[in-house]
């Protein structure tokens, strides 16, 4: 990150800390006690947790961390995350980016309304998604039953068989945030400066080279970040499969992510020292992640 | 989707260079595509929505039979609300409330709490300025799931699990409004402003006061949207944090009303007055979508600008 605020001569800085730093306390205190509350004491509890023995008292050394490891339903569950990854990623990146590619730079008044459109199922996040989902995939009362019947299904059992899941949580996560990143990405297009592109096509280039030379090298950064934030929010999974799971009546694993592995080791199991170091272990991987997108995209600058 | 699109700036210097008009009729066909395929993909999400909204003004009977589309009645709905009000002598209604206080509450104090935060690090100049900022943007770009297990071990050591304010002042905790505000006043508060403030002997909570808060609207608007959407549609938190039926979110709550339908777990429905089909399941998802549509209708204005300040996903 680039050094802080621009034209502040460091001598009058250097003078007028103290007064602005007792202002900033202040203006500050409620952001920094909810930060040590909220974030880092019980992550600091966490670790100190599964450092504990099962019992429940006293040292146990890294016994939780083997427990969950060696629990068979541990690697299960990261195999299952890779093979939603391996459908839910490609189709993210080619729909969001394709999608806003298409819309930038068009001059239609449709555009917004597009927009809107794509952006709409955002709205109905989380649980109100899952029901509307719940009534597509059910072929019962699903209204596209003709392809449902088509393909062979005729329960929603069969429809959500467990070979099934990766490409249903690709497609209802993409309905609900495809939209929001469509923005995003639209949003880095926007950032290309005019001159460019119309140098570009002085020099010859076709609307495909454009594309392909100038406007994906320039929005990389916000590839990237689509890239890694999905990658995160996979491994975070809970939501779909939850409830999906409790809607099928038992072919799909209550284990299925690991975020419900940590849920059962700590609700159902009471094993609070491994649910806390899965938890660690999980939060580990979203840290990493996080540092990546803070520290190398270059998104978030101090400008 | 590799016939990508052909920009109009690209087809205007072409057609300004002397296009041949045959050549001119491809570059119409070319343009057509995408255009097309844009509309194929709005048409599917409106099918989507659509069907699905409307599914609260039929009967199960019509979805089974007459597929996508069949007769609407507005008499329907008072149904669906009597089913609603019916089951579990209307606990629906109190998870409302509770979603209420969670999200009106917690959105509040992110305002409260990240308006004045941004403004600090947007503004001053202080020790631990970069690392409180580093640190910001790191729990922002982080999904909220991951501390949901700790946060729950916290808060069952204090002994205050299936209490309502807790979660609201966990969701007060809300990064992103954070770098919104720092971000909102970094582009557009003139630092010589507040240095002609300090030279009138203003304090630093003054020119906050007096400076700052006039020209937040924007980003008071948008960080509420953000964060109440967020709570809102919250599940995980909730779900542990409020494991008792009536301390529930609506959220939870459809769960529960899915596990008791008559679809999905006919065993456990069977024993229950209420009977919950498709048409009620779709009925309590859509109310309770309500007050976030209304809070994004509210917000409508600031929004498009919002996501090309932060460039972010709230």
């Amino acid at each position: 990150m680039p050094a802080g605020p621009t034209k502040r001569p460091r001598r009058k800085a250097a003078v007028i800390s103290g007064r602005q730093g007792r202002g900033g306390l202040v203006l500050l205190a409620p952001y920094v006690l909810l930060l040590l509350v909220v974030g880092i004491v019980p992550a600091g509890y966490a670790i100190y947790q599964s450092f504990l023995a099962r019992s429940g008292s006293g040292f146990g050394g890294i016994s939780a961390y083997h427990d969950v490891v060696t629990e068979f339903q541990f690697v299960g569950s990261l195999e299952n995350i890779g093979l939603v990854m391996a459908v839910w990623l490609p189709f993210m990146i080619i729909g969001v980016v394709g999608l806003a590619l298409l819309l930038h730079g068009r001059r239609s008044r449709l555009v917004g309304g597009l927009r809107f459109i794509y952006y709409l199922p955002g709205a109905l996040a989380g649980m109100g998604n899952f029901v509307l989902w719940l009534f597509l995939l059910d072929p019962v009362d699903s209204p596209i039953r003709p392809l449902l019947s088509w393909l062979g299904y005729t329960t929603l059992d069969q429809t959500a068989e467990p070979a099934h899941l990766p490409v249903i949580f690709a497609l209802m996560l993409f309905f609900q945030g495809a939209g929001t990143w469509i923005l995003i990405i639209y949003g880095g297009l926007n950032g290309i400066s005019d001159e460019v592109q119309e140098a570009a096509i002085v020099d010859g280039a076709t609307g495909w080279q454009l594309t392909r030379r100038i406007k994906l090298p320039l929005i990389r950064p916000w590839i990237a970040y689509l890239i890694l934030l999905n990658i995160a929010y996979a491994t975070q999974l809970f939501l779909e499969p939850q409830v999906l799971g409790l809607a099928t009546e038992g072919t799909i694993s209550p284990q299925y992510t690991p975020n419900q592995l940590s849920y059962t080791f700590a609700f159902q199991i009471f094993d609070v020292p491994a649910a806390a170091a899965l938890s660690v272990m999980l939060l580990l991987v979203s840290l990493v992640i996080g540092v990546i997108i803070t520290t190398r995209t270059g998104l978030f600058s101090d400008r | 989707m590799s016939d990508v699109a052909v920009e109009p700036v690209a087809s205007g210097a072409l057609l300004a260079a002397g296009a041949a008009p045959r050549k001119r009729r491809r570059f119409r066909l070319r343009e057509v595509t995408p255009m097309g395929f844009l509309m194929l993909v709005a048409l599917i999400y409106l099918f989507i929505m659509v069907t699905f909204v409307l599914a609260t003004l039929r009967s199960q009977a019509s979805l089974l039979s007459q597929g996508a589309f069949g007769p609407l009645s507005l008499g329907r709905l008072r149904f669906d609300w009597r089913q609603l009000r019916g089951f579990s002598d209307g606990i629906y209604f109190t998870w409302l409330r509770n979603s209420a206080y969670i999200a009106f509450g917690g959105a509040i104090i992110a305002v409260l709490v990240a308006l004045p935060a941004g403004y600090a690090l947007a503004m001053l100049h202080f020790r631990g300025r970069r690392v409180l900022l580093f640190l910001t943007i790191l729990t922002m770009v982080m999904p909220n799931t991951v501390l949901v297990i700790p946060l729950f071990l916290e808060v069952s050591a204090v002994h205050q699990v299936d209490i309502l304010w807790p979660v609201a002042v966990i969701m007060g905790f809300y990064p992103f409004g954070t770098y919104l505000s720092f971000v909102h006043y970094r582009t557009t508060l003139p630092y010589e402003l507040l240095e002609a403030g300090r030279i009138d002997g203003v304090s630093e909570m003054g020119l906050f006061w007096r400076v700052a808060t006039p020209v937040a609207k924007q980003a008071v608007a948008l960080v509420f949207f953000f964060a109440f959407v967020a709570d809102w549609t919250n599940y995980f938190l909730p779900l542990v944090m409020l494991p008792t039926s009536a301390a529930q979110t609506v959220s939870v709550g459809l769960q529960e009303l899915i596990t008791s339908s008559q679809l999905f777990n006919a065993s456990a429905a069977a024993g229950l007055n209420v009977q919950l089909y498709m048409p009620e399941l779709a009925f309590a998802a859509v109310l309770q979508m309500l007050p976030v549509l209304a809070v994004f209708v509210g917000a409508q204005r600031y929004l498009q600008r919002g996501a090309m300040l932060g460039s972010v996903k709230g």
